[in-house]
């Protein structure tokens, strides 16, 4: 500091001009630190995973992803059972969530009366706030007894002797199930894909919209041909995201899926997941390698679901921020 | 044979009415849940729920007061320890978030946290938390709580401060202040009702959360505000409930689930309510 | 082109100018914002910034309180002397240039705080005194603003209850209160009502005597009405510079004689 400040009128105020830029490098420094602790986190969580995994993944390799076996009297583990009920409840869940939730942000944007929009969106937003042990025990005791009873049979009936899918609708119908737990993976899914669909869908250019319109283009036409094409990025981010969430569900599976550790071609059959295995067997589980594979399986979930909603959150930020300008 | 026109009209009748259609499957959705919730969760409530601690196997009646008071607990110590992370780390970004790599990364890995699975979360802090101090307790609960509010707080913390109009901030700084008073005592306090809606949200977020509490603050039948035990808590307590056999049990379940529901579906619509009339004006 | 010292930079600070724009270039990231701009902004006068929209008029405004140095990407290159010293130089402090300099939006900010803390901000920022003493400043900033009488009885209430004249007022009573020595005006009346407008133009009629005033108005009748010298700018350059009167009545170049005639623009 060899210059004087701007002029002689305010040299006084060099003292606080020296305390406001101590004051300004520590507030900077200060929330700068607790912006780390989300990161300190996200590496924590990696790092204490792996490190309690390590006797399981000593024992097993990598052949513990694709080791069909959970048998904890044998002390033996493979995460195969588990990743595919994952995997079959989250992509099932998807079909079914994808298609309404395009319906609804479509309708939300594009048909619905403007009076109309803020309670609709409020609704759907709601399902969103819905705990996920609400859904778990409303699967189980309602959805899943009504599903065995009404749903399952005819499906069967109808779908039950055609080849290759057949197979999918064999066995008793009792409810909880693959099946059950997708149907209602894809309702909690459902808010969180519609909405950003919706957001997307907001920020096409009202010019190219009306453009479209003025070509005598339909409401379909012009979701088809313009909406859609101007969002692709974001609504494909939405999907994952729908995905990303789905993966890493606990209870609401956890309630409907039949918790059998074990993989059956039928959909109707009882299954498991990850995340339901983690909340069934965690707390009683034996120190050692039962508990040394949990954390395993839970490993791999998080770089799963790291993996998917990295991609759905870039995927979304491009889509927001470049093509919704 | 139609004309090519009818069929455009056709199709467009279908797509309209399909959209119509997966929008009533929401309403039809949150509607029915709801229904079942409040008709077997309302049979449920009684004075005994709120005054009698949580019954042991096999015995009649019984409450829900230890699991009630256990999760008023755990939530204010969680949300204690993640709304000043959170708001601090929301003015990080959107005070530094424009210039700095560091910012931008932190709010990507802020956007995979908020999504990131919450049974996860709680091995997370079981590793860190319940493995080294040596036991399950409600401590270890709020912690495992608090990180999965703090990702909230932050985003709508940034959201919030990037909706203040670029000139009051430039208004504050052409009367010379330094920006932690331009940040604190204007930015932050224009948008107060805002950062306080997200506070809420990221409570009603934890308040039904199930999964990490299982292995962090475990379940206690009995009474207790001792937070280094074992605490009961509603979403535990409904969980190990509704999947018992006792009748009773599985009834206060419904009715635990009634309360976290209520608290939730009232922070969401209130803070919509009032924010709403915030905006409009 | 670079840095080559200027002459005037060893000449004595002349008590008639308060600010010397000395080939000043302003960039946004790769695009030219300003272009080799020169002119002197006169002591205790009105200055007024006219041109069309994207001419460069605010971003020169922005230049005098380093208001983009907030921004990154945007950067100003030459000088701009205030007493005697480069207020470009990095080793200025911002925050003190802009005690020094203040400055009214288009839009009116008010603080989300009551009317007085909104006076008393920024003064507290580089004062310590008294409350009684904050309570006179207070009243006379208002005052200078012609605001006191309105709003004497409410001082506690938030400056957003006010109407936008008044908000605009508060802007004004504000940056007067820390004792600038310029006070910079970007479009001050363009969110308001004719008769706030009216009020506002009086206001800066009265502040000039006190206060070096540089106004970027798009309404060409306020700056030959309020103005002391005007400077039209096109394109990011000083097209001309003088005093309003001149430039109204025999303007030198055909681009101004054409922008008041409203010929373009």
């Amino acid at each position: 500091m060899s210059e004087p400040s701007v002029s002689a009128g305010i040299d006084p105020h060099a003292r606080q001009v020296r305390k406001f830029r101590l004051q300004d490098r520590f507030f900077h420094h200060t929330t700068q630190l607790f912006a780390f602790v989300v990161l300190a986190a996200l590496v924590g969580i990696l790092v204490s995973l792996t490190y309690e995994a390590w006797p399981s993944i000593k024992a097993f390799g990598p052949s513990f992803l694709w080791t069909n076996i959970w048998s904890v009297p044998d002390d033996e583990y493979g995460a195969l059972a588990a990743i595919y009920g994952t995997v079959v409840t989250s992509v099932l869940a998807l079909l079914i969530a994808v298609p309404i939730s395009f319906g609804i942000a479509l309708f939300l944007t594009e048909t619905c009366p403007v009076w109309l929009r803020r309670p609709l969106g409020t609704a759907i937003e709601l399902l969103a706030g819905i705990p996920s042990i609400v859904y778990g025990i409303w699967g189980l005791f309602v959805f899943a007894p009504l599903f065995a009873d009404h749903i399952q049979p005819p499906l069967q009936a109808l779908l039950g002797d055609v080849p290759v899918i057949g197979g999918w609708f064999s066995g008793p119908p009792i409810g909880v199930g693959i099946l059950t737990a997708s149907i209602v993976l894809s309702l909690m899914v459902i808010p969180f894909i519609a909405s950003v669909m919706r957001d997307v869908f907001e920020t096409v250019p009202h010019v190219l919209k009306e453009s479209a319109y003025g070509l005598g283009c339909t409401t379909w036409e012009v979701a088809r041909s313009v909406v859609l094409p101007y969002t692709r990025v974001g609504v494909i981010g939405g999907i994952m995201l729908g995905l990303g969430r789905a993966l890493g569900e606990t209870m609401a599976v956890t309630f409907v899926i039949g918790n059998a550790n074990r993989i059956n071609g039928s959909l109707f059959a009882p299954g498991t997941s990850i995340a339901s295995t983690l909340a069934n067997e965690f707390g009683e589980a034996d120190p050692g390698l039962h508990i040394a594979a949990l954390f395993e399986l839970g490993l791999v979930l998080f770089i799963i679901t790291f993996v998917v909603l990295a991609i759905s959150r870039w995927l979304i930020s491009r889509s927001m921020g470049s093509e919704g300008l | 044979m139609m004309s090519l026109y009818t069929r455009r009209i056709w199709i467009n009748r279908i797509g309209i009415t399909l959209s119509m259609l997966a929008m009533s499957i929401g309403l039809i959705a949150l509607l029915w849940i709801l229904w079942t919730l409040f008709s077997r969760g309302f049979a449920a409530l009684s004075w005994d729920l709120f005054t009698q601690d949580t019954p042991a196997p096999g015995s009649e009646g019984g409450g829900l007061r230890n699991a009630i008071v256990g999760s008023g607990l755990i939530l204010f110590f969680s949300m204690l320890i993640s709304t000043p992370i959170g708001i601090l780390a929301g003015i990080y970004l959107a005070e530094y978030g424009r210039v700095s790599r560091f910012a931008s990364f932190t709010r990507f890995m802020t956007d995979i946290m908020l999504s990131a699975p919450s049974i996860v979360i709680g091995l997370f802090v079981y590793a860190l938390f319940v493995v080294t101090t040596g036991g399950f307790s409600g401590w270890a609960g709020s912690l495992a709580l608090a990180l999965i509010a703090i990702p909230v707080v932050v985003r709508t913390t940034e959201n919030m401060l990037k909706l203040v109009p670029t000139s009051l901030r430039e208004a504050a700084f052409a009367v010379g202040a330094p920006r932690w008073q331009v940040s604190l005592k204007v930015t932050l306090r224009a948008v107060k009702s805002g950062v306080v809606t997200g506070v809420l949200l990221a409570m009603a977020r934890i308040t039904g959360e199930t999964a990490p509490l299982l292995f962090t603050a475990l379940n206690n039948q009995f009474f207790s505000t001792n937070m280094s035990e074992p605490m009961g808590n509603l979403p535990v307590v409904i969980f190990q409930f509704a999947l018992s056999p006792y009748d009773n049990w599985v009834n206060l379940a419904w009715g635990g689930a009634l309360l976290i529901a209520l608290l939730v579906l009232a922070v969401n619509i209130g803070v919509r309510i009032v924010f709403r009339n915030k905006v409009k004006r | 082109m670079f840095n080559q010292p200027m002459p005037d930079q060893a000449m004595p600070p002349d008590e008639n100018i308060a600010l010397q724009v000395r080939n000043l270039d302003f960039f946004y990231g790769d695009f030219k914002g300003l272009n080799n701009v020169n002119l002197d902004v006169a002591n205790k006068k009105v200055t007024a910034f006219i041109g069309p929209s994207g001419c460069g008029k605010s971003t020169l405004l922005r230049t005098f309180n380093r208001m983009y140095d907030l921004y990154p990407g945007q950067r100003a290159e030459g000088q701009i002397i205030f007493h005697g010293k480069n207020l470009l130089d990095k080793s200025q402090d911002v925050n003190l240039v802009r005690a020094k300099i203040g400055m009214v939006f288009q839009k009116p900010t008010p603080f989300p705080m009551t009317i007085y803390e909104n006076i008393a901000f920024g003064v507290r920022l580089y004062e310590r005194m008294s409350k009684s003493a904050m309570d006179d400043r207070v009243e006379w900033a208002l005052n200078k603003a012609a605001l006191w009488g309105e709003v004497k009885d409410k001082l506690q209430q938030n400056g957003l209850s006010l109407s936008g004249g008044q908000q605009q007022r508060l802007c004004i009573a504000r940056a007067v209160a820390v004792k600038p020595d310029i006070v910079l005006l970007d479009e001050p009346t363009s969110a308001l009502d004719p008769i706030s407008t009216a009020k506002i133009e009086e206001l800066i009629n009265e502040l000039k005597s006190e206060y070096t005033i540089a106004i970027v108005t798009h309404n060409m009748q306020q700056a030959a009405r309020v103005s002391d010298f005007t400077a039209f700018m096109y394109l990011g350059e000083l097209i001309e510079f003088n005093e309003t009167g001149t430039i109204f009545m025999q303007p030198v170049k055909k681009q101004t004689e054409d922008y008041i005639t409203g010929r373009f623009g």
